[in-house]
């Protein structure tokens, strides 16, 4: 009975058709057209055209209709960088999300104070100006003066004495994956708290009368009860590292291999803004959204599913 | 609400009617005082000191009544840029730009630079103007972007370091890496230099009388495998993997932390280096500044500190880069008059003096002598080695695609490879390749 009363308004509705959730809708579909549609549609075109430095000063571009992605994609440089930053962009979501359910969990076990002076400290880093974290990253991570380094030679780790982390690719990348886990953890740990201060309590307690143990309990309740959460935020997670540029740019500007630690933010960047290679830009920036879209894709059903269950 | 709504369009309307006629005005010339304005100087970095901008501020409103200038400070960083977006914006443009002397080619090849008038050009300077940086701005004959100013890099040298090893100022360059060498230790390096830095590197490829490119016909080669270059880029490899103890990733390190004292005096972790000449006024002893602050005393004690040319392969003084810039009006300036009248301003005897004497070489040679004497009339060795590398220097190839080069990191990478140890036969091989497309503007 309960069921069945809201589906028959929205039937009676439908019969109806009044404007009104047109209306309403109209604003969001304008925002959307003019702040996304409108740069999309602009990309599209460059990415089917010559444009470079002449035609940003003025001279017509000519079309040029595929062969701009046919030189990107017969580029040797693309396939390293997607492979790169498909890796790192899998690699830092699961951690991030792995390590911000180790402290949500932490949260909700201990006491009220602790929990505050976390929740404090995770706002903080949550807080922090990118400019500014990676900055002081840096200046951990420095060959001279950093204190990582140094404290490496104080436990009596000498060959640590100048060792220039942000020169070889692997060790860049751990620079980097630490500066970008440590920022986007307070969130995901922040958001799956929320969710696990959703699950009864009783359900929990029925199950350690039941004689469940901890581990259990982890893994047959709260995280099938916190799945939505825990999926949009590993949603999240994957298209912000994949679309990450920032931290990497900041970072290489210390001294790194750039062709070796570019992903793809920062080989659009080196193609557009640093060659004036307009097309060639636009044409990497489809397919990177391209295969935003492809990673999503997945988590989008499934999540449209849950809400439509 | 309406009465916005209204507002605003006609606002719209009006701005759009003002930017209309600006895209066609070209190189319209008009007679006559030319109608006042507002215009816009973009400047690059804080070379320009107070004191230089303040004058061109106030003899611009009084030169120009009715009219002003705006003075702009850019990043060098992202200079290129900001110029690639705002330069073709009628509605945006700033009137006059400084920009690179490496960048300058690309934009003027592009057209976003006004054309400087055989006349004009004369009564600015004509042929006394510094003519390496006038080709760096020139398309054959026609001129779009003249020279700002000028720096060389020469050395910066701990004098008690070496005269305690008993070395002396090195006649050849040769004779500089064996000294250098002999200098570094663990803790020390003879040369702190770092490998990315190709702005110093390519000093030694010069000296060989090698070239980075070539123009033949129109079409640029990248000439790294010359047997010249090659001869070049391995003797500095020589010099960064026996002399520098930095990473090969480095580059525009604040290299003048290398040669003051340590923390609490101790040694220094340089005993040379090779910087710009401003870097002085970031060398020497901590003393307190005129508000009480502490400062380097600029080279005070000169038993301690002094400077050399790098010298030539046989000697004399080799060619080390040539930094600097240019000034452009921008094509689509709305004032060009004006904007013309600010150039007449920058190129006048007095604004030249006053570039030399704040020690940036004046794009007027006439006024190069300023720069080897101190206020006082004495001989200034901080200004004769300035004009002496100066007057060696070389400028980097003036080819359409140097910018996109720059911004692509190709020669960072060429040099870190070379510093890493790598074959420079091969690798010189590998980025002629790839090189030679992008310096003539082809894409990828």
């Amino acid at each position: 009975m309960t069921i069945a009363t809201p589906a028959s308004t929205i039937a009676i509705r439908r019969r109806r058709q009044p404007a009104t959730p047109y209306l309403l809708l109209l604003p969001a579909v304008l925002i959307l057209l003019v702040g996304l549609g409108y740069p999309v549609y602009w990309q599209v075109v460059t990415s089917l055209q010559e444009y470079g430095m002449m035609q940003q000063f003025g001279a017509p571009p000519t079309f040029a209709g595929l062969d701009n992605y046919a030189r990107i994609f017969s580029d040797e440089r693309l396939l390293p960088v997607v492979t790169r930053s498909l890796i790192f962009c899998l690699v830092n979501a699961f951690l991030t999300v792995a390590i911000g359910l180790g402290l949500a969990l932490l949260m909700k076990a201990v006491h009220g104070a602790v929990r505050i002076t976390m929740q404090v400290v995770l706002l903080l880093a949550w807080a922090t100006p990118l400019v500014a974290a990676v900055t002081v990253f840096r200046w951990l991570f420095d060959y001279r003066a950093g204190v990582v380094n140094w404290l490496l030679v104080q436990i009596g780790l000498d060959q640590y004495q100048g060792y220039a982390w942000l020169a070889q690719p692997l060790t860049f990348f751990v620079v980097a994956t630490l500066v970008i886990v440590w920022m986007s953890v307070p969130f995901v740990a922040m958001s799956l708290y929320a969710g696990l201060t959703q699950v009864s309590e009783e359900v929990l307690e029925a199950a350690r009368l039941d004689g469940a143990s901890p581990a259990q309990i982890l893994r047959h309740i709260l995280l099938p009860l916190v799945r939505p959460v825990l999926a949009i935020v590993l949603l999240l997670q994957i298209i912000w590292d994949l679309r990450v540029f920032a931290q990497i740019r900041l970072l290489q500007d210390a001294g790194a291999p750039i062709s070796e630690t570019n992903l793809l933010g920062n080989f659009i960047y080196e193609l557009g803004i640093g060659s004036q290679d307009f097309s060639g830009a636009a044409a990497v920036s489809i397919f990177v959204l391209l295969l935003t879209v492809l990673l999503a894709a997945p988590y989008v059903r499934s999540l449209m599913k849950e809400d439509a269950a | 609400m309406v009465a916005t709504g209204v507002a605003t369009s006609l606002t719209l309307a009006l701005a759009l009617a003002a930017c209309a006629p600006a895209d066609d005005e070209g190189t319209g010339e008009s007679g006559g005082t030319p109608e006042a304005g507002d215009i816009t100087l973009w400047l690059a970095g804080a070379d320009t000191n107070d004191d230089l901008r303040k004058y061109l501020v106030d003899t611009f409103a009084e030169e120009n009544p009715g009219s002003t200038l705006t003075i702009e400070e850019q990043d060098w960083t992202d200079l290129v840029t900001k110029l690639t977006t705002a330069l073709p914006d009628a509605a945006n443009t700033p009137d006059v730009v400084e920009i690179g002397n490496t960048q300058a080619p690309t934009f003027t090849y592009a057209g976003a630079f006004r054309e400087i008038s055989p006349e004009l050009y004369d009564e600015l300077g004509g042929d006394k103007l510094l003519q390496s940086f006038v080709d760096a701005g020139s398309i054959d004959e026609t001129k779009y972007a003249l020279p700002y100013y000028y720096g060389s890099r020469y050395m910066f040298y701990r004098k008690d370091i070496w005269q305690k090893a008993g070395l002396e100022v090195p006649k050849t360059l040769e004779e500089f890496g064996d000294s250098v060498k002999e200098l570094t230790s663990k803790k020390q390096s003879g040369f702190a230099m770092g490998g990315q830095d190709w702005r110093n590197g390519i000093s030694w490829v010069f000296a060989n009388d090698g070239e980075l490119a070539v123009k033949d016909g129109d079409q640029w080669t990248s000439t790294l495998s010359d047997p010249n270059t090659v001869k070049g880029l391995e003797q500095w490899q020589d010099v960064f993997e026996n002399a520098s103890n930095l990473p090969a990733t480095a580059k525009d390190e604040a290299y003048w932390d290398f040669i003051n004292d340590g923390t609490d005096g101790g040694a220094p972790e340089g005993a040379t280096i090779m910087a710009p000449g401003w870097a002085r006024w970031s060398i020497g002893d901590l003393t307190k500044g005129d508000d009480g602050k502490e400062v380097r005393d600029g080279m005070a004690d000169d038993k301690k500190f002094d400077i050399f040319a790098l010298p030539g392969v046989d000697g004399g003084v080799a060619p080390v880069f040539a930094g600097g810039s240019n000034v452009a009006v921008s094509a689509k300036s709305q004032h060009p008059e004006l904007a013309e009248n600010l150039l007449r301003i920058i190129y006048s005897d007095e604004y030249q003096t006053m570039l030399a004497k704040a020690g940036l070489g004046p794009a007027n040679t006439d006024f190069n002598k300023l720069m080897t004497v101190d206020a006082d009339g004495n001989p200034d060795k901080f200004g004769e080695v300035a004009v002496a590398t100066a007057e060696a220097s070389k400028l980097t190839p003036a080819a359409p695609g140097w910018a996109a080069v720059e911004g692509a990191s190709v020669y960072e990478e060429l040099f870190q490879k070379i510093a890493e140890g790598g074959d420079v036969t091969a690798l010189a091989k590998q980025y002629d390749e790839k090189l030679t497309p992008m310096l003539n503007g082809q894409a990828g």
